[in-house]
């Protein structure tokens, strides 16, 4: 942005957020040129608004300045959600994290977008309630950030995504408004359902200030299995032999051999270094249910290959099972400096073929693959690891990565599965939608976006300004080394 | 252009006089219709229709067509009865791909031969179409439990007046590839294209099913005992009060004031122990727990009790929870009551001739969390009615959609919200 302009801007927003609020310090801005993604750039200008109506006042006056927003939160984006492309303006909900209310009589919750997903659920704890969506990043990543995604996590499989639990939403539009939709405390409102639109929508078409979120009564007790299997092929197998029985698991999660090394490394969760595959299952329930389903599954999983199924016998056992797996991604630092994630989905009967694919492209390739992923929905996360020092591994690594989500598209699946298209798959959508499906869309958000000032640059096809528009001047530079392994559970 | 002229340009069939009256909407008569064969075949339709433009309505099974504003003209009949296959089955992948035209209950016997189940339950689904139900929003009692349509499709095909088709979701259970097109779609009463395909995930059928009963004096007692069972983890599958109108209607002959049935279902130990909470509770509010085995034509009655109907003006309000009492209290002395708790609604049978007072009283009641909506009203009366109430927040960017998607405005015209 020229000087001139940005100084302008700047006095701008200072006067909507205050003085401390607002900062173009090139040195203070670089904390906000990434996500957990590889993916950078600058923004001009950062603003930490405090209320809602600050934010719509922010967005406001960006919009008339012609310049682009990109909302973020914990910055945990897998797939560069909330890096700037376009430079411009990010918001960050530093100061917007509070729950507003607790309202157990209509089960539900009102939060800022700011809130971390696990606080909400450990303010509900003490009444008997949680929110059900966990991605593995809960203690990082927040509601507001969840709302851009549509967010997912292991206990998905049986209660469904972020859309299914959000009943309402606070937007600010780039007019200035702001406006409620959805039925936030009642079940639903009439009129479109924009709240559902909204959902996933990663920020391209308003900036979230407030959330209605359904709650629910914790289960009296979870029962969690582990399961040992010779491959991910037997594992995959014995999925769909409890699906069929009828059992509905709160969640199966798949680990492979190279996971398991990794994960065992790091946090000696129990798992067998000698297993080929390990599944984690778990069933809620009344506790003699939970108890007759936790026998019925280690029997169907002993009859399909399993050589060994181990159930936790306390909270401590079932805690040391699941550390295992959401500290699954930060445990791979284990095995190499640096590593790319995926997010891709199959149908949960083409795992076993898919699986047998993406190792066909390892043992090609000669970059080693590790799978670690909710198998009971087919999503999967292959971790291609690799070494960014190295000259050309990188960009090998990207040309794996399309490869694979080739692979999950051409088996009826999708190119991600909860962390969203962000910068990183806007040309893998191409693989599941046509351009008549991508018009559509791209005709929907500029209702809502008609200079495309939010978040732009993300989730559609053609780089730059959206869909139909011409590619941006110049690239943006990639990071040599991508901040990844290591340090806490951050992702997925 | 007279009316012989303008059904010379209008595209599709000429229908018989008697075709012409069982498709009649609101007083309203069809010149023609569009009967297409596949999404590609109702894309080409609406193109033609666009052109003209002429004003369509789409049909399903019909069991919803009274819902919504009378129409500000209606030329095409653009039925999705040529379009009824089950597209993909996959029972071990949970999910299916189905045309628009499919009867629902169809589709739900196909699912049945593998142990599986839509756990969406509208009324009428012999007649009821997939399609229909997802552009009506129709939802029935087990909405407590398992959620609306919102929660179990997963992709969509729409045919749009450009002519164009275009998807959006997919076919696994879990994507966020693109925006959330279904969302838009469900609800719209076909106001922004015409639904030709849906994904849906399914569960399997639970393993046990039971119904308890109580009877209470009051509505009130019944409305809590219902609202703290949906707070439990052993939370009914359904949960619905009504009064004895209503219990005559679904076939009991009970003198009860008001009774709370209760539908239970998951793992059978699961069951009993949600069938003793459910009894406890009961008792704990001050009502009689009554037999439990019932004909599961109680069930099928009250679902469809709520279903659109000839002669019958039909009343929903939808509010937060703790909201029923105060709308319990502008309930009309003459109206018949079925309410569902856990999901704030209630439903309401009123006299014609008060409907337009009993409206006012009951929008009053609900106020700015709640609405009310006209499900269902005679010709002679909906003119006199405000269907859907004041305009939601956010209607100047459901028009701008509207705009977007229908530029000469084809599509159910003045039918939904706000006259879009």
């Amino acid at each position: 942005m020229e000087p001139a302009k940005l100084d302008s801007l700047l006095r701008q927003l200072r006067e909507v957020v205050g003085e401390r609020y607002a900062f173009a310090d090139p040195y203070e801005v670089r904390l906000y040129q990434y996500d957990a993604s590889p993916e950078t750039a600058l923004p001009d200008i950062v603003v930490i608004p405090g209320t809602a109506q600050e934010v719509a006042n922010v967005v406001k006056t960006c919009a008339e300045a012609g310049v682009p927003i990109t909302a973020r939160s914990a910055a945990s984006s897998l797939a560069g959600g909330t890096v700037p492309v376009e430079h411009g303006v990010v918001i960050t909900f530093a100061r917007m994290d509070q729950i507003l209310e607790i309202d157990i009589e209509n089960l539900r919750a009102v939060v800022q977008p700011g809130v971390v997903n696990l606080a909400l659920s450990q303010a509900l704890k003490p009444h008997g309630y949680y929110y059900v969506p966990d991605p593995s990043s809960q203690g990082a990543c927040t509601i507001g950030g969840n709302v851009g995604t549509n967010a997912g996590g292991p206990h998905t499989l049986l209660y469904g995504v972020t859309v299914n639990h959000v009943t309402g939403l606070e937007i600010a539009l780039p007019s200035g408004d702001l406006v409620q939709v959805g039925g936030r405390k009642a079940a639903e409102a009439t009129g479109y359902d924009l709240t559902g639109l909204l959902v996933g929508s990663e920020g391209t078409m308003g900036i979230v200030t407030r959330i209605w979120v359904k709650i629910q009564p914790l289960p009296p007790v979870q029962k969690t299995l582990m399961a040992v299997y010779p491959d991910v092929e037997t594992a995959s197998n014995a999925v769909s032999a409890i699906v069929g029985t009828g059992i509905l698991p709160a969640a199966i999660e798949m680990m492979d051999k190279l996971s398991i090394q990794a994960i065992e490394a790091a946090s000696h969760a129990g798992y067998p270094l000698d297993a080929g595959a390990v599944l984690l299952l778990e069933v809620d329930g009344i506790p003699e249910v939970a108890e007759e389903l936790g026998e019925r599954m280690a029997k169907v999983c002993r009859e399909n290959g399993a050589s060994e199924v181990r159930v936790a016998r306390s909270e401590a056992e079932r805690q040391a099972l699941w550390k295992g797996r959401k500290g699954a991604f930060s445990a791979m630092g284990r095995l190499s400096s640096d590593f790319y994630v995926m997010d891709g989905v199959v149908p949960r009967t083409k795992l076993p073929e898919t699986l047998a694919k993406i190792d066909a492209i390892s043992a090609r390739t000669g970059y080693k693959i590790c799978n670690v992923f909710h198998a009971g929905d087919g999503n999967l996360h292959p971790l291609v690891l690799f070494d960014a020092f190295k000259a050309g591994q990188y960009e090998a690594v990207l040309r794996i990565g399309d490869e694979i989500l080739k692979l999950c598209a051409d088996a009826g699946g999708s190119v991600t599965g909860e962390h969203g298209i962000g910068l990183e798959k806007r040309e893998n959508i191409r693989y599941v939608f046509s351009d008549d499906d991508l018009e559509v869309m791209d005709r929907i958000r500029r209702v809502f976006d008609p200079h495309l000032l939010m978040n732009p640059g993300k989730v559609f096809p053609g780089e730059g300004r959206g869909h139909s528009a011409q590619p941006p001047p110049s690239g943006y530079p990639r990071r040599q080394v991508a901040a990844v392994g290591g340090g806490d559970d951050l992702w997925v | 252009m007279g009316v012989e002229a303008r059904a010379k340009v209008l595209p599709g069939h000429q229908i018989s006089v008697e075709q012409q009256r069982l498709m009649s909407v609101d007083g309203l008569l069809p010149s023609k219709v569009i009967r297409p064969s596949d999404a590609q075949d109702a894309a080409r339709g609406l193109r033609q229709c666009d052109l003209v433009p002429a004003r369509v309505v789409v049909w399903g099974g019909g069991t919803q067509m009274r819902l919504g504003s009378v129409p500000r003209g209606y030329d095409i009949a653009f039925s999705t009865a040529g379009m009824s296959r089950l597209l993909e089955y996959e029972p071990a992948d949970l999910t299916c791909r189905v045309e628009a035209g499919m009867r629902l209950s169809e589709l739900q016997a196909a699912l049945a031969a593998h142990g599986q189940r839509l756990p969406l339950d509208p009324p009428h689904p012999q007649r009821a179409t997939v399609g229909g139900m997802v552009a009506a929003n129709a939802n029935g009692l087990s909405r407590a439990r398992y959620g609306t349509v919102r929660d179990w499709v997963i992709g969509i095909a729409v045919a749009y007046p450009s002519g164009k088709v275009a998807r959006a979701g997919g076919k696994v259970v879990k994507n966020v590839a693109g925006y959330d097109l279904m969302k838009l779609h469900i609800g719209a009463l076909g106001t922004l294209g015409v639904v030709a395909e849906v994904n849906f995930k399914i569960q399997t059928r639970p393993e046990a099913q039971a119904t308890v009963l109580g009877h209470f004096d009051g509505a009130l007692p019944a409305i809590g005992a219902a609202a703290r069972l949906a707070r439990e983890y052993l939370a009914p599958s359904a949960a619905i009060v009504i009064d004895r109108h209503v219990l005559w209607a679904c076939g009991l002959t009970a003198d009860w004031r008001w009774t709370l049935a209760l539908r239970l279902e998951g793992y059978a130990r699961e069951v009993d122990a949600a069938r003793d909470l459910a009894s406890r509770v009961v008792r704990e509010a001050g009502g009689r727990v009554e037999g439990q085995d019932i004909l599961a034509a109680f069930w099928d009655a009250a679902r469809d009790w709520s279903a659109p109907a000839d002669e019958v003006v039909l009343l929903r309000v939808i509010t937060p929870v703790v909201g029923l009492p105060a709308v319990m209290v502008a309930v009309p002395a003459d109206a018949q009551a079925l309410i569902q708790p856990p999901s704030g609604i209630v439903d309401l049978r009123v006299p014609a001739t008060t409907a337009a007072v009993a409206l006012e009283g009951l929008r009053g009641a609900a106020g700015a969390d709640g609405q009310v909506v006209v499900l269902s009203a005679p010709p002679s009366v909906k003119p006199s009615l405000d269907v859907w109430g004041p305009p939601p927040p956010g209607f100047p960017i459901m028009r701008a959609l509207k705009q977007a998607l229908d530029p000469n405005g084809i599509l159910n015209p003045g039918r939904f919200v706000g006259g879009i």
